[in-house]
């Protein structure tokens, strides 16, 4: 096994044992791993955008391969940082503006069309649906999302969560009854949605553990059981100095 | 104090115990619980099946290291079905805090299955701009990316012939953690270049893109570590993801069990102090 692949085995368990240890409480190993985290983030996402964006896509194509059009997106961007001079921070207004309605005209036809009318016309479907052999009927079957009792379903939740988010209309009466409604299909999709979050972080820790699990072999010098023994021994230290401290005066 | 109220007002500390050993015993000890595979992770095999050979796959690996734990089976299993079927495979990420973890997925699968680098696969990398990178490519996919991540220029790139956009496409799979990610593909890139388009994500994304399922906008969508695992059942390559299912179902039920009890003592509580309130009434 090379030498890279053990450090890294070693830095990675050191970092995961030292942010698992906030579970007990906040220490200086959890600030480190932290501190860490941020800092290599944000290192790594700079040199790589300066990689790609500077030498790649604007020196070398400007230089090597004398593209001199892309001068003018270049020029935009470099009005951004007028922002940092008081008195010719205007200049930056003409490349917010290009952003903004390049932006806008791109996102907004194609999200209207993809989130909107996409999305009403699957919710207005039509109830009668094409068995094959049986011709026109309603389908009764609600594990199949196209089928015809599950389209009622799907209108019926539409239309009651959008009006009990209606508020010029006092929900009394009927307008109670579709309210309440519509909170019951909010608090299906709450609970769907907070089931699959659970999922999804217990697939993290689960991610984080395998990776513990496979970094106590031999192979790799067991940094494991090594760094977890030093977490331990960490924590025990700084609680019995923090007994140990005389009690700050107010 | 009474039992239940002392357990309510139990140390989280022993809760993160339990959900911990939850997890940790059946990766230790697995006991290999079944998974039924769900329709929509199907969908996503079989239309990969389906592809002729040399057809053209584009998987956008929209996602960093905080998501690999779920993502990472997820473009393994992809990767080697698309690799076993011969398919022309282009890989990319519009995450540049990504790019290190793509490359390396790309790169271990292509050595497992004796893939080469240009000829049978070609890892683009990271390009600037998030969606724009995807109108771009509809465009014209040398603009957006004229070399690949090792550097060598995409044009004469044997794996690219034939291709000049989105178009071109035959399958495409965003695996991503957030935006831009599935929703960005679907709206810059199918909508308007007309390619077959399915869906990788989280656990957390997935109940927000069951709509686009439902609708047909995506024809299939791969969930979080059980997509992963369902996937790795179905390519018969068994992985992180399936070794997962057993902790995952162990900690399901051990937070069911928890939501039961708390609720258990919570009314017990409340009955309790209706009952004080009456007597002393």
């Amino acid at each position: 096994m090379s030498i890279e692949t053990i450090i890294g085995a070693w830095v990675a368990t050191g970092l995961t044992l030292f942010i698992f240890s906030f579970l007990y409480k906040d220490n200086p190993l959890f600030k480190l791993a932290e501190n860490l985290y941020v800092g290599v983030s944000v290192g790594y996402t700079i040199v790589k955008t300066y990689d790609t964006v500077i030498v790649h896509l604007i020196w070398k194509p400007i230089v090597e391969n004398k593209e001199w059009t892309l001068l003018i997106p270049v020029a935009i961007g470099l009005l951004m940082l007028t922002r940092y001079v008081p008195k010719a921070a205007w200049l930056s207004r003409y490349a917010f503006a290009f952003i903004v309605g390049v932006g806008s005209g791109l996102a907004i036809p194609r999200t209207i069309s993809s989130f909107i009318l996409k999305q009403i016309e699957d919710t207005v479907r039509p109830l009668m649906v094409l068995v094959p052999g049986e011709g026109v009927a309603f389908t009764w079957n609600l594990l199949n999302p196209a089928s015809s009792v599950n389209t009622v379903i799907i209108l019926i939740g539409v239309s009651s969560v959008l009006f009990y988010f209606f508020f010029s209309v006092e929900h009394t009466g009927p307008g109670k009854a579709v309210a309440r409604t519509g909170i019951l299909f909010l608090m299906i999709a709450f609970g769907a949605a907070f089931g699959y979050t659970v999922m999804a972080r217990m697939s993290l820790l689960i991610g984080r553990l395998t990776d513990l699990i496979e970094f106590s072999d031999g192979s790799y010098g067991r940094p494991t059981v090594w760094l977890l023994l030093l977490t331990i021994g960490t924590l025990i230290y700084l609680s019995r100095r923090h007994q140990n401290e005389p009690p700050k005066e107010e | 104090m009474s039992f239940a109220e002392r357990m309510l007002k139990i140390d989280r500390r022993i809760i993160f115990l339990v959900i911990g050993l939850c997890t940790l015993l059946p990766l230790l000890y697995p006991v290999g619980l079944p998974i039924k595979i769900s329709p929509e992770v199907r969908a996503v095999y079989e239309y990969i099946e389906s592809l002729p050979e040399g057809s053209v796959f584009l998987m956008s690996l929209d996602f960093d290291p905080a998501s690999k734990p779920e993502l990472y089976p997820q473009s393994v299993a992809l990767l080697r079905h698309a690799f076993r079927k011969n398919l022309r495979v282009i890989g990319m990420t519009l995450w540049v805090s990504g790019t290190g973890l793509a490359d390396q997925i790309m790169t271990q699968v292509a050595k497992e299955t004796g893939k080469e680098s240009g000829k049978d696969y070609v890892f683009l990398g990271w390009s600037p701009g998030g969606t724009a990178v995807i109108i771009n490519m509809g465009q014209d996919l040398y603009s957006a990316f004229p070399a690949d991540y090792n550097g060598k220029p995409t044009k004469g790139l044997p794996v690219l012939q034939g291709i000049t956009n989105l178009r071109d496409v035959n399958y495409a799979i965003s695996l991503g953690a957030g935006n831009p990610g599935v929703e960005a593909w679907y709206v810059f890139g199918k909508d308007k270049y007309k390619f077959e388009l399915a869906g990788g994500c989280t656990g957390v994304m997935a109940p927000g893109l069951y709509p686009l399922l439902r609708s047909g906008q995506i024809n299939g969508l791969i969930g979080g570590l059980r997509g992963a695992a369902e996937y790795e059942s179905l390519i018969g390559q068994k992985g992180k993801a399936v070794a997962g299912m057993d902790a995952q179902s162990a900690t399901h039920l051990a937070i069911i069990v928890l939501v039961v009890i708390c609720n258990v003592f919570y009314l017990s509580l409340r009955k309790t102090a209706r009952q004080q309130g009456q007597a002393r009434a």
